[in-house]
């Protein structure tokens, strides 16, 4: 029998909060963490369509790391650092006492170490100085940088590894590691999902691209309202969270507290386009059931689901298509949020954070809102979704995670027990 | 209706650049989508080199009203000066549909 698998730990730095429990009560009081962006001065906003952002506040990485390991990798790294500091803490592991090969890091990233790589590109051709390039240049914008410095600062010897693709980075993470654990390839995967890009450049490339939210740019809190009425792109967000999976066996001998189980995962390619879904929703009705029988599950079952819900027009319409036609009449009884109606789509580090606003919601009973679902659009109207903390008792989660080159992943999470 | 020529040309010749086809063959009767085969991504390519040949910038509320090679040339025309004949770009529709179309 394949090994089951267990969440004992959770880290996360946001727009609504740096460590969990600040995040969490944040969450649930439907706070919203998107204001204006200030951190390009001197460089101008004028020029930008969209001028808002979910921005990590106040974060200075020598307050929260006591080595000198965050001071060599870019923000997104950074905050990989803190998180999983973070979530190893809370899950009680003593690295002193594990076999270090059975610890593995598996990190979820899409844009990667952006901060740093538009500086030393744009003084390069200002400058013209080749010899002026920064020596740590290329280990940082490296995309395993994450992965690496997490590894290094805890001494995590098993399997390291990057996943990038796009928004659906970290939901990929969490089933690789899945799957790492279950086929007895470590006791132990330190997860993270991180990306830290809201910069100039970068920015203004999703502005091109015209996805980003460009109506609401003097009312920031109101422009990620995934699922609404007049919804028009969604908010640029930056973070990192982090999960501990542990084979359950693993966890039981140590007496570790259990948050929740993983219990599937699928992937899938839409093989369609680049940033378009496919309209008719199929592929993503298809990637949540695949999940759901990998979990040994059916879709009656689920009864809540963090959605990936971005915001943008298109998007949350198959989203909610797909539901309909997986879960049928039963798709208006399943609790529904969507975690960027907070913080603003954080790109590689969105499903990492989805999957800890899940198992939150497994196991504390509570569901956050959904930020601004004032008018709901009847092209994707679900009657789980509300803009008010729900409480249900809740026994199975579906993590759904989209992203750019046609590709899909869902995470099923349940009680143990379940 | 009192248009600019040179408008025109320049848009459709933009068009044909971008679809690889004589801009003679381009009709501004033709809907972007249904009949030159454009996805939201390709108009939204088509625009960014409108925005450079004209030097405007064209703002994200004002894409939907956008469908037909006429649209695209009243809305230069219009945004540049040329004409104050009916040349209805687009209104802005009711309360605000959804616009984007990216999944990320």
């Amino acid at each position: 029998m394949r090994a089951r698998v267990v969440v004992t730990g959770l880290g996360i730095v946001s727009p609504i909060g740096i460590g969990v429990s600040e995040f969490w009560k944040a969450a649930l009081a439907g706070q919203s963490g998107i204001s204006a962006i200030t951190s390009f001065e001197p460089f101008p906003m004028d020029g930008y369509r969209s001028k808002i952002a979910g921005q990590v506040r106040g974060f200075a990485v020598e307050r929260f790391l006591d080595s000198a390991h965050g001071e060599r990798v870019d923000r997104y790294a950074q905050f990989a650092l803190v998180a999983a500091k973070e979530a190893l803490a809370d899950s009680g592991i003593q690295m002193a006492k594990e076999d270090p090969h059975r610890i593995g890091v598996i990190v979820g990233a899409g844009m990667g170490g952006m901060v740093m790589g538009e500086r030393e590109v744009t003084q390069l051709y200002q400058q013209q100085k080749p010899h002026r390039v920064h020596p740590n240049f290329i280990p940082v914008i490296t995309l395993n940088s994450a992965s690496g410095i997490v590894a290094m600062a805890t001494g995590a010897k098993g399997p390291n590894l990057t996943i990038s693709t796009a928004c659906s980075s970290s939901a990929h993470a969490l089933g690789q590691a899945l799957q790492c654990i279950r086929e007895g390839r470590a006791d132990v995967v330190i997860v993270v999902g991180a990306d830290a890009s809201i910069t100039p450049l970068v920015f203004a490339g999703f502005c091109s691209l015209r996805a980003l939210s460009s109506k609401f740019n003097d009312q920031p809190e109101r422009a990620s309202r995934p699922f609404e009425q007049s919804r028009d792109g969604f908010v640029m967000g930056e973070g990192a969270g982090t999960l501990i999976l542990e084979s359950a066996a693993h966890a039981k001998k140590r007496k570790a507290r259990i948050y929740a189980e993983v219990a599937g995962y699928a992937a899938t390619s839409e093989a369609y386009h680049m940033v378009i879904p496919r309209e008719d929703g199929l592929e993503v009705a298809h990637t949540m059931k695949l999940a759901l029988a990998d979990a040994g599950m059916t879709p009656a079952q689920v009864d809540y689901i963090n959605a990936h819900a971005t915001s943008t027009a298109i998007g949350d319409a198959v989203e909610a298509k797909a539901i309909r036609q997986l879960f049928k009449s039963r798709a208006d009884k399943i609790a529904i949020n969507a975690t960027k109606s907070l913080i603003g789509h954080t790109l590689g580090a969105a499903g990492a954070i989805g999957g800890i606003a899940s198992v939150l919601a497994l196991h504390t009973g509570q569901i956050h809102p959904t930020a601004n679902y004032d008018d709901p659009d009847p092209a994707c109207a679900l009657a789980g979704l509300s803009r008010s903390p729900q409480e249900r008792r809740i026994k199975v989660a579906l993590l759904n995670a989209f992203g750019f080159g046609s590709n899909n992943a869902a995470v099923v999470l349940k009680q143990v027990g379940t | 209706m009192a248009t600019d020529p040179t408008i025109s040309l320049k848009i459709r010749t933009s068009l044909g650049d971008y679809l690889k086809r004589d801009p003679a063959t381009i009709l501004p009767s033709q809907h972007l989508r249904d009949d030159l085969g454009l996805d939201s991504m390709a108009v939204i390519e088509l625009l960014y080199r409108i925005e450079e040949a004209f030097d405007i910038q064209i703002p994200d509320q004002d894409l939907m009203g956008l469908t037909t090679v006429g649209h695209v040339v009243s809305y230069v025309e219009k945004r540049l000066g040329k004409t104050g004949a009916a040349a209805p770009a687009k209104k802005p529709t009711k309360p605000a549909k959804p616009t984007s179309k990216k999944k990320p």
